[in-house]
């Protein structure tokens, strides 16, 4: 009965989502992969907000089959408790609220999470992104998931999906996700540390007790010194990504 | 034989439980865990995991990366920016974390760790089973009742007494903040204090903060010392989900601090469990991702119990003079005009150890006289160090109905014995 209740709810909320981002078009970015998602999507909505752009992003770990709706409605629950009847009842009666009335944004950044196959076919199901971020491809559900490889073949669903005016921003650090960008529809973009060649850079990095400061060398070879307080390599990548939003799409907007 | 376990003891806590358990009809306001169950939205992650088969294996060494995260994430909104892949630990307890970290910074030309008295009963014992030396350094109690709730000043750190003790053979300062027992939330000022007093020193500061959510003053901005970027080498912070999150039987919490010092802490905690338990860990994800509004439930119920004991040791200040605890779950009273009458306590059947505890000791004979004739299980102020002499801790974790039978076994106790 909770399973089917469940079910119903998750449906009634792609619907509603799907209407709400019908009424106010606003542009989507996702932020896939297995790590970093978070720190990413805060970097971006940080580089949008700067510019006064009106944008949104997916509050805790709202961000599969019933947050990932929640989050394009801008509906959230105090917990993602799936038992408690009434509860769910008034979240479905706020993002039947939110579908048809909540005000419009800009940009919905959202990081997307999956963790069985088809995951990912239910999500794109709900949001059409015009820009998708691929973090790092990581064993984190062995139980659904036989090798990375399969985790990546999700990744490459959405990859395709990006229409040819979109962005695909790739880890070229990672083998998995650079290799994804054969299959790219959209303008493909990279960034790393490792890597020989990425588009976007970090390089001289330095830890003191303030935090890190490295030098970013974008696509065309123009450079900034960033300083961050936070620590660690997880932080360098969001600043890239940052880099290229504000290039890629701020720029132009 | 066993050597090494000669000169280290039982918790009193325990020993008191244990003494309780042979008698029937006994409250206990004792034990420092919360009444509370663990929040559902916790347990069922914790079955979901279980029932996905992912709980089986071991996680890394470090926890597993979703949950370190989640944590990074979490102090990221208190202020304190670790990085989650190479400085933070997911520990079995945080009992486990600071053995981890006590067998990692002791050495044996810096074996002292220096400990506030009275300060959580645990650290001398972990300290010795680490192969060090606690040094105590007294709180020193005000002399006013009413000092803790004017300037949350009920218990003040001794700075000078703590400058004298800092030496070369000082591996560590250790303190709980908030304080067990005593409730106290030591100032920002202190605690700069300290950090100046071990600037130039080898020693750390490891900060225990298993009650940080706990606190009852109004307009109160948390601080800790690893919000201070230039204090993340000598700070390594402990926090553990027992108490915040009804969670103390799942043993997890976690620890962090700059890069250099977890990857030694790392080496230990590799050795002393492999990992934290992973089902646990699992539900500490879910704990800290949706289990705020759960916390601000406890803290209000434990606002309303810490009242509902206090207004009880108001009735008994004949008997008792008390600091009001602004943090953690424990009142710390001290004993005035109570001459215990020990030779009422039959002492034939306890151990040598217990004995030599109880002699001299009046919080151990008053926490004894409790039990056996009042059915009442405190703990002795003794056992959170010298200071704490002439003390009993009452729990406020424990249930309303418990808090209020207790007291009122006390109270009527008290009334026809004294």
């Amino acid at each position: 009965m909770v399973l089917f209740l469940k079910r119903l709810l998750q449906l009634k909320l792609k619907y509603l989502a799907k209407i709400y981002i019908w009424r106010t078009n606003p542009f989507v970015i996702v932020v896939a992969g297995t790590t970093n998602r978070h720190w990413i999507k805060e970097c971006i909505l940080e580089a949008l907000k700067e510019k006064g752009i009106s944008c949104r992003g997916n509050k805790k770990n709202f961000n599969a089959e019933i947050g990932l709706p929640l989050s394009v409605l801008g509906v959230y629950s105090e917990t993602d408790d799936d038992s408690k009847i009434r509860r769910w009842f008034n979240v479905l009666l706020k993002s039947a609220r939110a579908a048809f009335f909540e005000k419009a944004t800009d940009y919905l950044v959202l990081e997307m999470a999956i963790d069985k196959p088809d995951d990912m076919e239910y999500l794109l199901g709900i949001i059409k992104p015009q820009a998708a971020v691929f973090t790092t491809i990581t064993m984190i559900y062995p139980e659904n998931f036989s090798n990375l490889d399969e985790i990546a073949a999700e990744y490459r669903r959405l990859i395709k999906r990006l229409p040819k005016s979109g962005m695909a921003i790739l880890n070229a650090d990672d083998e998995r996700i650079i290799s994804l960008k054969e299959y790219s529809p959209a303008r493909v973009f990279t960034y790393g540390i490792e890597s020989p060649d990425p588009g976007f850079m970090a390089k001289d990095i330095t830890k003191s007790l303030a935090g890190q400061e490295f030098l970013i060398q974008t696509a065309d070879l123009k450079t900034k010194t960033v300083k961050i307080n936070k620590f660690g390599q997880h932080h360098i990548y969001a600043e890239l990504v940052k880099e290229v939003i504000v290039g890629g799409i701020i720029a132009k907007s | 034989m066993f050597q090494r376990t000669q000169n280290i003891n039982l918790s009193p806590i325990k020993t008191m439980e244990l003494l309780a358990s042979k008698i029937p009809d006994v409250v206990s306001l004792a034990q420092g865990i919360p009444s509370f169950d663990t929040p559902e939205i916790v347990k069922k992650a914790a079955i979901k995991a279980l029932n996905r088969g992912v709980v089986a294996k071991y996680s890394l060494t470090y926890g597993l990366l979703e949950l370190r995260e989640t944590i990074e994430q979490k102090l990221a909104e208190d202020g304190m920016f670790y990085d989650f892949e190479k400085e933070i630990i997911a520990v079995a307890g945080s009992i486990e974390g600071i053995t981890a970290t006590l067998i990692a910074t002791i050495e044996p030309q810096k074996d002292e760790v220096i400990i506030f008295s009275p300060d959580y009963t645990s650290y001398a014992e972990a300290i010795k089973v680490a192969g060090g030396k606690p040094v105590y350094v007294n709180l020193i109690e005000s002399s006013s009742a009413k000092a803790s709730e004017d300037k949350n000043e009920g218990w003040k750190i001794d700075i000078a007494d703590l400058k004298q003790k800092i030496s070369s053979r000082t591996a560590a300062i250790m303190f709980s903040n908030p304080n067990n027992p005593t409730g106290v939330i030591f100032s920002k000022d202190d605690l700069l204090k300290i950090a100046d007093l071990i600037n130039g020193t080898e020693a750390f500061i490891i900060s225990d903060e298993v009650y940080k959510d706990f606190i009852y003053l109004n307009a109160y901005s948390r601080f800790s010392l690893a919000q201070i970027p230039e204090l993340r080498k000598k700070i390594i912070r402990i926090f553990s989900l027992s108490k915040a999150y009804a969670m103390a039987g799942w043993r997890i919490g976690f620890l962090h601090s700059d890069e250099e010092n977890i990857k030694e802490i790392l080496k230990i905690h590799d050795s002393l469990v492999t990992c934290a338990p992973v089902i646990a860990q699992h539900a500490a994800m879910a704990a800290l991702d949706y289990g705020d509004r759960e916390v601000a439930k406890f803290v209000s119920e434990f606002h309303k119990r810490r009242d509902i004991m206090c207004s009880y040791l108001d009735e008994l200040k004949d008997f008792f003079e008390y600091q009001k605890p602004n943090g953690s779950y424990f009142v710390f009273p001290k004993i005035k005009q109570i001459n215990t009458d020990f030779s009422l306590i039959n002492t034939n059947k306890m151990d040598d150890n217990l004995k030599k505890m109880i002699q001299g000791s009046k919080s151990w004979q008053f926490a004894l006289e409790l039990l056996y004739n009042a059915h009442v299980v405190v703990v002795p102020g003794l056992a959170f160090g010298p200071a704490g002499e002439n003390h009993i801790r009452l729990s406020f974790g424990r249930r309303q109905k418990d808090i209020e039978e207790g007291m009122r076994r006390i109270k009527k106790y008290l009334a026809n014995s004294h």
